[in-house]
């Protein structure tokens, strides 16, 4: 089987416009989509964002879905992506020209329906429980089976949560299920809208910027948050010639590495980068020089700037080439960044340009210096940069033509089960002590503590240091902490969120925080998409194994529920487990 | 200020979540990132929280911090000259 994954198809919505159309011609004639804030209902005007330029009611109508129907912001975007995509790939019918084909559906997201969560969880709090049903949205998985349902066209599902990092991953488990072929057409992507969460949460790590983010520049105080989503049809080379679609670029390389350093910090030399970058390169076949265009992280926060740079420069050395950040044009869509900056991507590519990294005047101390556009310029091969909270740090690259990539076909290997172990009462917990000095542990919720907890014993008992990877499942994520937190939005309004809270709201952190302790560099995603959470990070870590990639991979599910959670599911008659938390780790191998 | 002193010890074990820590285990002199305590980035940002919701003191730069959160007795001095509540 040909592991040659084409694009065929793309979809974006974003601060920058509504389709690639728009899109492009805002990073020709850099045009910032960055200003003050329309949408989103909150009272710090001091921040600039960048909105997509709809409001929900004009999305539904878009979409044909009825005005009265609460639906979140995430989903529709999502949605209106991938039409988009779907529609450019051509691929709407065909399931009926080729019965067989399996297609799939990745979506990266983080925030999910938090949008319509806190816009009812005062009220639901309060015992008013008129719009209980929004809480079938708030997970993550939830608004990725949404979009599913409204495009018609899936036979699977899933959804990757790793912070900032999400969508890049969702494209690279698209390849891998194609290469596998465990998958016929994968659509993959992210979406993440705006949410008071997680502007004031970023509030009071203070890392936005009151004004326009600066990317690379001596002067940059942060980032902009911004929000939208962005899909790409991926299929294997020869299926896609076979049905005459159009190639908009090739998948030629991948990579993942996970930072292990610091939960809302890159390291200084960004090892993770550097790690996921010369990854990418490899599996292209490709050396630094043949790389023409590089479309960074760029958050322009004093911290992702200068360690990025430090990647860049320890992977591209002196051959390297025109470097820019997009997100002062879109802002930082978090989840959704990977996709949309890999449409980005494939636009520079197709049109042989590199767009500008605005507002950049002044050359930081051991930064790199940013391209400020150049019109015409031939690309054959780009690099994506993804890096998210926790070090879960991802790198793309797309080419014009197929590289020399290697067979990824899955050899007949049993994989074996080294060790499982549960964790699922307090009394069980206090064994963390035997692991962790309190003083290590003081930031660590509960579902942290039993997530490193039952990991260190199943390594233990299976006699692995260091996995070579980690998969995570998490349905919910730390409940407890983001609950606080919205109780405290509800309670004191948009003020500084407690930092520690907001940091572990990512479902990520667990996984991270494992790998961080393990200083284990290697794979790491984690998969929210409710109770198929577990089943989708066995079937990954299986693939990792049978591909060759890994020898031994740590696959965890880590779940917790609260209180008030349990009682509000429980009136919407969705099952709950009994225990608080529950923590399960295994060790495979082959 | 002693009672200032005490006040932001009990403050900033409760911030910090430093479990099995009394104020008596914290020397005021003593550095309280880094070398000291092994506070790192995180813990700054909660005290910056903390600053604000208990004396109205609003730190807009995180880099201003660093001198202020040098030790217990730092803090203390900066919240007495600039405490709004």
């Amino acid at each position: 089987m040909s592991a040659n994954v084409v694009i065929t198809g793309q979809g974006i919505v974003s601060a920058i416009g509504i389709g690639a159309e728009a899109v492009l011609d805002a990073l020709r004639h850099g045009r910032t989509g960055i200003g003050p804030m329309r949408y989103l209902g909150s009272s710090h005007h001091e921040l600039p964002v960048g909105e997509v330029d709809l409001s929900n009611e004009q999305m539904k109508a878009m979409l044909g879905i009825e005005s009265s129907r609460e639906v979140s912001r995430t989903s529709l975007m999502g949605m209106l992506a991938l039409r988009q995509a779907v529609d450019e790939a051509r691929i709407a019918h065909l399931k009926h020209s080729r019965p067989a084909t399996r297609v799939v559906l990745v979506s990266g997201t983080t925030v999910g329906g938090m949008d319509i969560t806190e816009r009812h969880f005062g009220e639901l709090l309060d015992g008013d429980y008129t719009h209980l049903d929004s809480l079938r949205q708030h997970d993550c998985g939830s608004s990725t089976e949404l979009m599913a349902a409204h495009i018609g066209l899936f036979d699977e599902a899933t959804t990757i949560s790793t912070a900032c990092s999400s969508a890049a991953n969702a494209i690279i488990l698209g390849a891998r299920l194609l290469e596998a072929g465990q998958a016929d057409v994968v659509v993959a992507g992210g979406t993440e809208a705006l949410s008071l969460f997680h502007l004031n949460g970023f509030n009071s790590l203070q890392i936005l910027d009151t004004q326009r983010c600066r990317p690379f520049d001596d002067s940059r105080a942060g980032l902009n948050l911004g929000e939208g989503a962005a899909f790409v049809v991926m299929e294997r080379e020869g299926d896609a010639a076979t049905r005459q679609a159009h190639v908009l670029g090739y998948l030629t390389g991948y990579g993942n590495a996970c930072d292990a350093f610091h939960q809302t910090a890159s390291s200084p030399d960004g090892e993770g980068a550097y790690r996921a970058m010369t990854q990418a390169l490899e599996m292209a076949g490709l050396q630094p020089r043949d790389i023409h265009y590089v479309n960074a992280h760029g958050t322009a926060t004093p911290n992702n700037d200068l360690s990025e740079s430090a990647a860049l420069l320890r992977v591209f050395g002196n051959d390297l080439p025109p470097v820019s950040s997009t997100k002062c044009y879109t802002g930082h869509t978090t989840s959704a960044s990977g996709s949309i900056e890999a449409v980005i991507c494939l636009l520079a590519m197709r049109h042989g340009f590199v767009p500008a990294n605005l507002g950049w005047a002044t050359a930081m101390p051991g930064g790199i210096t940013p391209s400020l556009g150049i019109e015409h310029h031939v690309i054959d091969h780009v690099m994506c940069n993804s890096f998210g909270f926790g070090g879960n740090d991802s790198s793309l690259v797309f080419s014009r033509q197929a590289t020399n990539a290697a067979d990824a076909a899955l050899a007949d290997v049993d994989v074996k089960v080294l060790a499982e172990v549960d964790i699922a009462d307090d009394e069980q917990l206090v064994d963390i002590r035997n692991y962790v000095k309190p003083l290590e542990a003081r930031r660590m919720g509960k579902i942290m503590k039993s997530s490193l907890l039952a990991s260190l014993k199943a390594l233990q008992q299976a006699g692995i240091e260091t996995p070579d990877a980690i998969v995570t499942a998490t349905a919910w994520g730390c409940l407890e902490y983001s609950e606080r937190l919205l109780e405290q939005l509800r309670d004191e309004g948009e003020v500084l969120l407690k930092p520690t809270y907001f940091m572990q709201s990512t479902h990520n952190t667990i996984s991270s925080n494992i790998a961080m302790r393990l200083k284990c560099h290697g794979y790491n995603v984690t998969y929210s998409h409710g109770a198929q959470s577990l089943q989708w990070a066995m079937r990954d870590a299986e693939m990792l194994l049978r591909s060759g990639r890994c020898k031994t991979v740590l696959v965890g599910l880590h779940d917790e529920m609260t209180p008030t959670l349990r009682q509000l599911l429980q009136h919407l008659g969705i099952e709950v487990a009994p225990s608080s938390f529950h923590s399960k780790a295994i060790v495979l191998s082959c | 200020m002693e009672e200032l002193i005490q006040e932001l010890k009990e403050r900033i074990i409760d911030a910090l979540n430093l479990e099995e820590m009394t104020p008596d285990d914290i020397d005021a002199q003593a550095p309280l990132f880094g070398e000291g305590l092994g506070l790192d980035s995180i813990d700054a940002l909660e005290l910056i929280v903390l600053l604000e919701k208990n004396y109205g003191i609003r730190l807009a730069n995180p880099a201003e911090g660093k001198a202020i959160f040098a030790s217990v007795e730092t803090i203390a001095r900066y919240v007495s000259e600039h405490r709004t509540k």
